[in-house]
């Protein structure tokens, strides 16, 4: 039974089948039937019924990580080794399915993420079949989604499956699929990427000239303490300070002045205030995730699965 | 009631006022010539190496020649400006010691295609210079992209070789085979056999994988400028072996490298944006400047 | 066409979609909107491909379907999981948060998700702030006072030698380390109506300290907005203008 999780390759047992035999086909048909026997019975389920449904398979799932957490560990086991008693014999279970549980949040997560390509979709159509203001553009988006999965997919089964022998690391090799996935990935849609993110340079240097005013004496030492920073970072301010303080010490290391170049300056604010204030707010951040952490997987949130 | 203001004339206008009205488009076109001038004028600036960078620095050079480490290739092209510098000097470092590398991705879809790519350019330098290419598959593999960064730290955690079960990759015009098969990963038993685990992020992956898996394995991160501040705590925590952040950390990196070995590196695109950056955050602070002497000449001038 | 001219053609398509980008500068405008959807259309896109080739189709349709070698003779590589197909229906569910009647059901993927972070939480924050903690906890009394400041050391063996001491200055400098990380605490986590001025003060102290992370936070986040916007301007003018144009190096 615990093999239903645990599937280290390449053991046989009662949940495998050879690829394309009938035990494999049947299986997959059973599953998807009881996956769409749940979804039906969900459809169905009274209200009161959903909260402790969401609640047990949030607890369930939670549970494996902790018991990984809490359970002893097993320290040097070999291969081709049986466990000594029962509670080394689910470490070992734990770790073996430590990564097809990770998997199922990979899966789970990369279905998820199709959703929000699905109501980018569903919103964009609409706008187009109702014809609502600037639909010009949802054909402009559903175009270039089009467009960038079937090269996307077109590159991938040329690379992959109809022309593997082929080496693509050479350029002379290329045919029209990897030209038209270079062009529209790496052209245009990180060129783009590119350009979205960096504007917001622009809006940083409006914001800095009309909002970054000394009003008060949280924001006199908000700025002072971004000046250092920036200056200490920049080649220039760092060399301007070593030249400034070394008239005073003459070059001598271990001179009572040396502590004043800017890179100290900075490495006293950075020791003394940047990394244990940083720190404290990192600290402030893991209470509320733990606390956050342990109402998520205890359900012990008021809303959630009710309606 | 509100107030009605009338526009004033240039000629009414008082010095404070005029500070204090600088058009939003010629601030970005000083922003733009800022940015931009000083690419057409590389000038060497020294440069004074960070203790992360130089940490970082250390810790890649003691790693064994030809042995393993993970890279965990989480930006793209939208944080260029910092990462591909960031990736760029990792690599030429790796390949100079002929280190071998297996990459995943956990943050951005787009980061694997983006990795390829810097791969195969500096493939095509290295062809040009008459070196050896790093071959896929002999000399790298690629683990896939990870939509959930927690369970792909997880799962490295408990157990390297369930993490990427069903990985597969293949040489250039070969068939695929699972990873752990390829020179790469074939000694590759949990996570602590791997010489170091390297970060090179343009978000917060980083902490993920610290927070699964730094008590493991040597662990070394390349994070953009925002994520420096933050970072460097689990550097200085021991966490974390070595730092390089944002354009900075490019620099350091790749100046550590040229004195150490030079004509590795393209520390001239570098020299090029360190510069830019220089004249950037100057107007940056003159522009902070204007702006409050600018409110207390026009406060001072009020009745 | 040879793969130079390719090129030149994708650094022109690259720099017309990054102008096309930069005039929502001066203002929206429908050249900008274009250019917007164009990109929000590609990166998903994009995404539907990548979580089929680099996630799904190994970690969930290889291992429900098995392998089988097809390097000449047909070899069975790997056996499928059928189990693995109970997760396309549960997956589905996600997919009901556009019905309103039966929204709800989107929680049940959503759900094991959660629960599976949040059993991560305990061990993960373990790893993640004992030696965060530990780190904080540095010597406030010095060891060495021979010297107020940390002498220069003139080698290696030196260097270990100096780092075995705490010096005056260190023992400072960690002091008032200890107060931020305390005062910047009860300003971030006690967020009671505080009636001791003792507090009232610590708290007090605890904001301007915090308002010092922030400024290193910010001065690294402009540099970072800056990097970026440099690394397009040499895009436009380095790779594009004077390399492809002008074809100077």
């Amino acid at each position: 039974m615990f093999d239903i999780i645990a599937q280290t390759a390449p053991r046989v047992n009662f949940w495998s089948a050879e690829p394309g035999s009938p035990k494999l086909w049947g299986g997959i048909f059973i599953a998807i039937v009881i996956g769409v026997a749940f979804i039906f019975a969900c459809l169905n389920l009274p209200t009161n019924y959903r909260r402790p449904l969401i609640a047990t398979l949030t607890f369930i799932a939670g549970l494996f990580f902790v018991m990984s957490f809490v359970w002893p560990k097993s320290e040097g086991r070999a291969p081709d080794t049986l466990p000594n008693g029962g509670v080394e014999a689910v470490a070992w279970w734990l770790q073996d399915a430590t990564g097809p549980i990770s998997n199922i949040t990979t899966i789970l997560t990369a279905f998820l993420l199709g959703l929000g390509a699905f109501s980018m979709l569903r919103v964009h159509i609409g706008k187009l079949v109702k014809q609502q203001k600037d639909w010009g553009f949802s054909v402009v988006l559903l175009l270039s989604m089009a467009t960038m999965m079937f090269i996307g997919y077109w590159d991938w089964r040329t690379v992959s499956f109809t022309m593997k022998d082929t080496n693509f690391s050479d350029p002379s090799n290329w045919v029209t699929a990897t030209y038209a996935k270079d062009l529209v990935f790496d052209g245009i849609l990180q060129k783009m990427d590119a350009a979205m993110f960096s504007v917001i340079a622009f809006y940083i240097m409006s914001a800095a000239y009309r909002a970054f005013r000394i009003r008060s004496v949280e924001a006199t030492v908000l700025l002072v303490s971004a000046l250092i920073v920036m200056m200490s970072l920049l080649a220039l301010g760092d060399m301007m300070s070593n030249k400034l303080i070394g008239n005073f010490t003459g070059g001598a290391k271990d001179h009572f002045m040396e502590n004043f170049t800017l890179s100290e300056i900075y490495g006293f604010i950075r020791a003394a205030f940047q990394t244990p204030s940083i720190r404290a707010i990192d600290f402030g951040i893991g209470v509320g995730a733990m606390a956050m952490g342990l109402r998520l997987w205890l359900s012990l949130d008021k809303t959630g699965g009710t309606n | 009631m509100s107030e009605v203001v009338e526009p004033k004339s240039a000629e009414t206008k008082s010095l404070g006022e005029k500070l204090l009205s600088i058009p939003k488009p010629a601030l970005y076109l000083a922003l733009i010539l800022a940015t931009a001038v000083p690419l057409f004028f590389p000038v060497p600036l020294p440069n004074e190496p960070k203790d992360t960078a130089k940490a970082l620095f250390a810790a890649i050079n003691e790693i064994p020649d030809e042995s393993t480490v993970i890279i965990q290739s989480d930006w793209t092209e939208s944080t260029r400006g910092e990462s591909r510098g960031q990736m760029d000097i990792l690599l030429r470092m790796l390949m100079r010691k002929n280190v071998k590398f297996a990459i995943c991705s956990a943050a951005d879809p787009q980061a694997p295609e983006v990795f390829r790519n810097l791969v195969f350019k500096l493939n095509a330098e290295r062809k040009e210079l008459k070196l050896r290419e790093y071959k896929k598959w002999d000399d790298w593999v690629e683990l896939g992209f990870y939509p959930s960064a927690e369970a792909l730290g997880q799962a490295i955690a408990a157990d390297i070789r369930g993490a990427f079960a069903g990985k597969r990759d293949a040489p250039p015009g070969g068939d695929d085979r699972p990873v752990f098969e390829s020179p790469v990963l074939k000694d590759i038993v949990k996570v602590d056999d791997l010489s170091m685990y390297l970060v090179v992020t343009g978000t917060k992956s980083i902490i993920i994988a610290i927070e699964r898996f730094s008590d493991k394995v040597k662990m070394g991160g390349m994070v953009t400028g925002v994520m420096g501040p933050e970072t460097a705590n689990y550097f200085y925590s021991g966490q974390l072996k070595g730092l390089s952040a944002g354009l900075k950390g490019v620099y350091d990196m790749c100046s550590l490298e040229e004195v150490a070995h030079p004509g590795t590196t393209k520390l001239k695109r570098e020299e090029q944006y360190i510069l830019s950056l220089h004249v950037a955050i100057f107007l940056l602070i003159a522009a902070v400047i204007v702006g409050n002497v600018g409110v207390f000449l026009t406060r001072r001038s009020k009745p | 066409m040879s793969y130079e001219d390719f090129q030149k053609i994708k650094i022109f398509c690259g720099v017309i979609a990054t102008i096309g980008l930069y005039t929502v500068l001066y203002k929206e405008n429908k050249f900008y909107r274009f250019f917007e959807h164009m990109f929000l259309g590609l990166a998903g896109g994009w995404m539907l491909v990548t979580l089929w080739t680099e996630s799904l189709k190994e970690a969930w349709w290889d291992a429900m379907m098995g392998r089988v070698s097809d390097a000449g003779t047909p070899v069975v590589e790997s056996n499928g999981n059928y189990i693995w197909a109970l997760l396309l229906p549960i997956g589905i569910m996600g997919y009901f948060v556009v019905s309103k009647k039966h929204a709800w059901m989107s929680r049940v993927p959503i759900g094991i998700i959660i629960g599976l972070w949040s059993g991560q939480q305990f061990s993960a924050w373990l790893k993640k702030y004992g030696p965060q903690l530990q780190a904080s906890m540095s010597p406030i009394a010095p060891t060495n006072v021979e010297s107020f400041f940390r002498p220069v050391p003139t080698d290696a063996a030196d260097l270990v030698e100096i780092a075995k001491f705490t010096y005056p200055s260190q023992a400072i400098v960690n002091l008032v380390a200890l107060i931020t990380l305390l005062s910047v605490l009860s300003y971030f986590l006690f967020s009671i109506d505080f009636k001791s001025k003792a507090m009232l003060g610590m708290t007090k102290l605890g904001r301007y300290l915090l308002m010092i992370g922030f400024g290193a936070i910010f001065g690294s986040t402009v540099m970072m907005r800056f990097s970026l916007l440099i690394d397009r301007m040499y895009f436009i003018f380095i790779e594009f203008v004077k390399q492809t144009l002008f074809g100077l190096t």
